[in-house]
């Protein structure tokens, strides 16, 4: 198949857009590059404490004005936005891999699963309403009005450059607060073209602004005492800071930090329509996402393991990696060639700490097409892994399959119990007693039965559990709806 | 090379339907008695490549399997549109027959392929094999005329 056309064809230097205006940041600028080719596509600015001051006096700014247009009416320039983004669809799919790296069919996935959002945060006229009781006492009446509480920052990882922020920020719009979001500086295109929507879409200057950057900008946001509260996604010490430092600066939080699932495999599962699923989980977004399966945990006799373990290889070993936007690449490149050295450690830990190489991604990997290599890494199998390795125990965020074997459900239960991290363990089985076992006792904030990615739809919260999560409500949905509003109870006599 | 994602075969999909809107459209000049149907059929493929387009752009995404959905040879499936000099309608309403019946097998094949793994996709595909079935009865009858 030919390779589809990319849609960033000259590099730019990227702006901040402040009050409904592109404007040039005074920060240190640097080269976006896309993983795949080495080529250089885009500038990103380091923007400036007195930048991220601006766009939060901006969003300040069009707050009391938001704040009082009707929800229906906020309602509308998400439609419209949603309206935009379908007639986009392809373009903004396209930048992701274009900077990303990932395959186009996962950077369509992550551009409906953000559009999806969109949607839901249309229902708010009726997703915001609050309980009425009439009559708690004879005459009175009490009732609750969640009302939005100002400006919120919302921080972006780089493995979901245009989903994430998505998570957030169409509640927070559509129930009346105004927010800044800063991108990733590693992937900040995919934010900037949403933000020209949003600009398109009519939003009210100072509604929705963008500041790039780094860590001056998300301690900006973290000391601003006019922003009332931070959502965030990424690795689990940036989490456990940023949590620290909002209860410190008496904001709401939201924190999600990283993972390492488990994957557990009965001798009754469905082994053909099973590993496709574990293809999926584990080597899909080149293993950097926080759903990605981590450690394959097999229960059952010599034999089973054998059996499955020769169709997981098998399947693995014919992985097509190359540029994601040729539309036969089932794997792309990992971001950076810090992550891949860093990967690579991981897989040589594992290595030095005992477990057995049945697969091994380092080294010269067959990409498709003719790509430098710096960025590839093919998939890695380590086997004879236990749950105290290293390998086992951290977050890699790559394409790696740690293999351990349990004897049985239990035994691979108290395995996955045992991780510091709890967001997203999953079953494969077909006795539901089995499964109903499993997502009782397992202490993750998600759980898949026979899916390999437990990525809950935009209605459901997006859930966490110990190093995980790090705040008490979660993004998307419902819950999302609580933390951008404030409950204000109201108890009514006349006489 | 045999196709896996999903991307490559909505791809193909598009390709095979767009080439045999075109043969139908070719058809529909070269012979005036059935010209109706034969449009009525490249009107359809154009259809047939918005459903499908439609059913995967709207349930993609990251959680299901878009890279591992199928196990698709393209060469099982292509065929040939262009009709010698001398082909008679006979000829043309057989390479018809031959067409739907591999557009017939193609959609069958990925939907069966990949009826756990991905959305909606697969129930299309068995919608639009079905439609393309009543497709044969109807070149049987033009052919009987």
């Amino acid at each position: 198949m030919a390779l589809l056309e990319e849609p960033i064809k000259e590099v730019r230097t990227l702006q901040n857009f402040i009050g409904g205006e592109w404007v040039d940041s005074q920060g240190e600028i640097r080269d976006v590059v896309n993983p795949a080719t080495q080529k250089t596509i885009a500038r990103v600015p380091i923007s400036t404490k007195d930048e991220i001051d601006a766009a939060v006096e901006a969003a300040k700014e069009a707050y009391p004005d938001w704040r009082r247009t009707a929800p229906v009416s906020r309602a509308r320039y998400l439609f419209r936005l949603k309206e935009l983004l379908e007639e986009n669809f392809e373009e903004v799919s396209r930048i992701q891999t274009q900077e990303h790296g990932k395959t186009i069919d996962e950077s369509r996935g992550e551009t409906r699963r953000g559009i999806e959002n969109v949607e839901v945060a249309c229902g708010m006229p009726t997703l915001m309403q609050g309980p009425h009781s009439e009559d708690i006492a004879p005459g009175i009446d009490e009732w609750i009005i969640r009302q939005p509480l100002g400006v919120f920052g919302i921080i972006g990882p780089f493995n979901f450059p245009f989903m994430i922020p998505l998570w957030s920020a169409p509640y927070a719009l559509a129930t009346g607060n105004c927010v800044v979001v800063k991108p990733s500086s590693e992937v900040p295109n995919s934010q900037t073209r949403l933000a020209e929507l949003v600009d398109e879409a009519g939003f009210p200057p100072g509604v929705w602004n963008v500041v790039h950057g780094g860590r001056t900008v998300v301690n900006g946001m973290l000391d601003h005492p006019d922003i009332e509260g931070i959502t965030f996604v990424g690795s689990t010490p940036t989490a456990q800071f940023i949590y620290e430092r909002c209860g410190a600066t008496g904001k709401r939080v939201i924190a999600q930090g990283g993972a390492k699932n488990y994957m557990v495999i009965m001798p009754d599962c469905d082994v053909l329509r099973t590993i496709p699923a574990l293809m999926t989980s584990f080597f899909g977004n080149a293993g950097q996402r926080c759903l990605s399966g981590a450690n394959l945990c097999i229960v059952g006799d010599d034999k089973f393991y054998n059996s499955f373990m020769d169709g997981v290889v098998d399947t693995t070993s014919k992985i097509i990696i190359g540029y994601g936007l040729d539309e036969a690449v089932q794997m792309g490149p990992v971001r950076d060639t810090e992550k891949r050295e860093r990967i690579i450690g991981y897989i040589e830990s594992g290595i030095k700490q005992g477990a057995k190489v049945r697969l091994d991604g380092r080294g010269q990997v067959k990409v498709t097409g003719d790509y430098p290599q710096t960025c590839f890494l093919g998939p890695t199998i380590l086997e004879n892994v236990n749950p105290d390795m290293k390998c086992a125990r951290e977050e890699i965020f790559g394409p790696v399959m740690s293999v351990i074997r349990a004897k049985s459900l239990d035994e691979a239960i108290d395995m996955a119990n045992g991780s510091t991290f709890g967001n997203a363990h999953a079953i494969f089985t077909s006795s539901g007693n089995n499964a109903r076992e499993f997502q009782y006792r397992v202490v993750s904030g998600n759980v898949g039965i026979n899916i390999g990615i437990v990525a809950p739809m935009a209605w459901f919260p997006f859930s966490g559990m110990k190093n995980s999560f790090y705040g008490i409500l979660h993004t998307q949905g419902q819950e999302a709806v609580r933390f951008f509003t404030e409950s204000k109870v109201v108890i009514q006599r006349w006489f | 090379m045999k196709m896996h994602t999903a991307a490559e075969v909505i791809s193909f999909v598009r390709k095979l339907e767009n080439e045999s809107a075109d043969f139908y459209n070719t058809l529909s000049q070269k012979y005036a008695q059935s010209g109706d149907v034969f449009l009525s059929f490249a009107k359809e493929n154009g259809k047939n490549v918005t459903q499908v387009e439609r059913s995967y752009y709207g349930v993609i995404t990251d959680a299901i399997e878009g890279c591992f959905s199928f196990d698709v040879e393209p060469d099982a499936y292509t065929f040939e549109t262009k009709l010698g000099e001398k082909a008679s309608y006979s000829d043309a309403l057989d390479r018809a027959v031959e067409i739907e019946n591999k557009m017939i097998k193609l959609y069958s094949d990925a939907a069966e392929q990949s009826q756990t793994l991905m959305a909606d996709v697969p129930r299309v595909f068995k919608i639009i094999a079905k439609k393309r079935g009543n497709r044969i009865a109807e070149l049987g009858s033009l052919l009987k005329r």
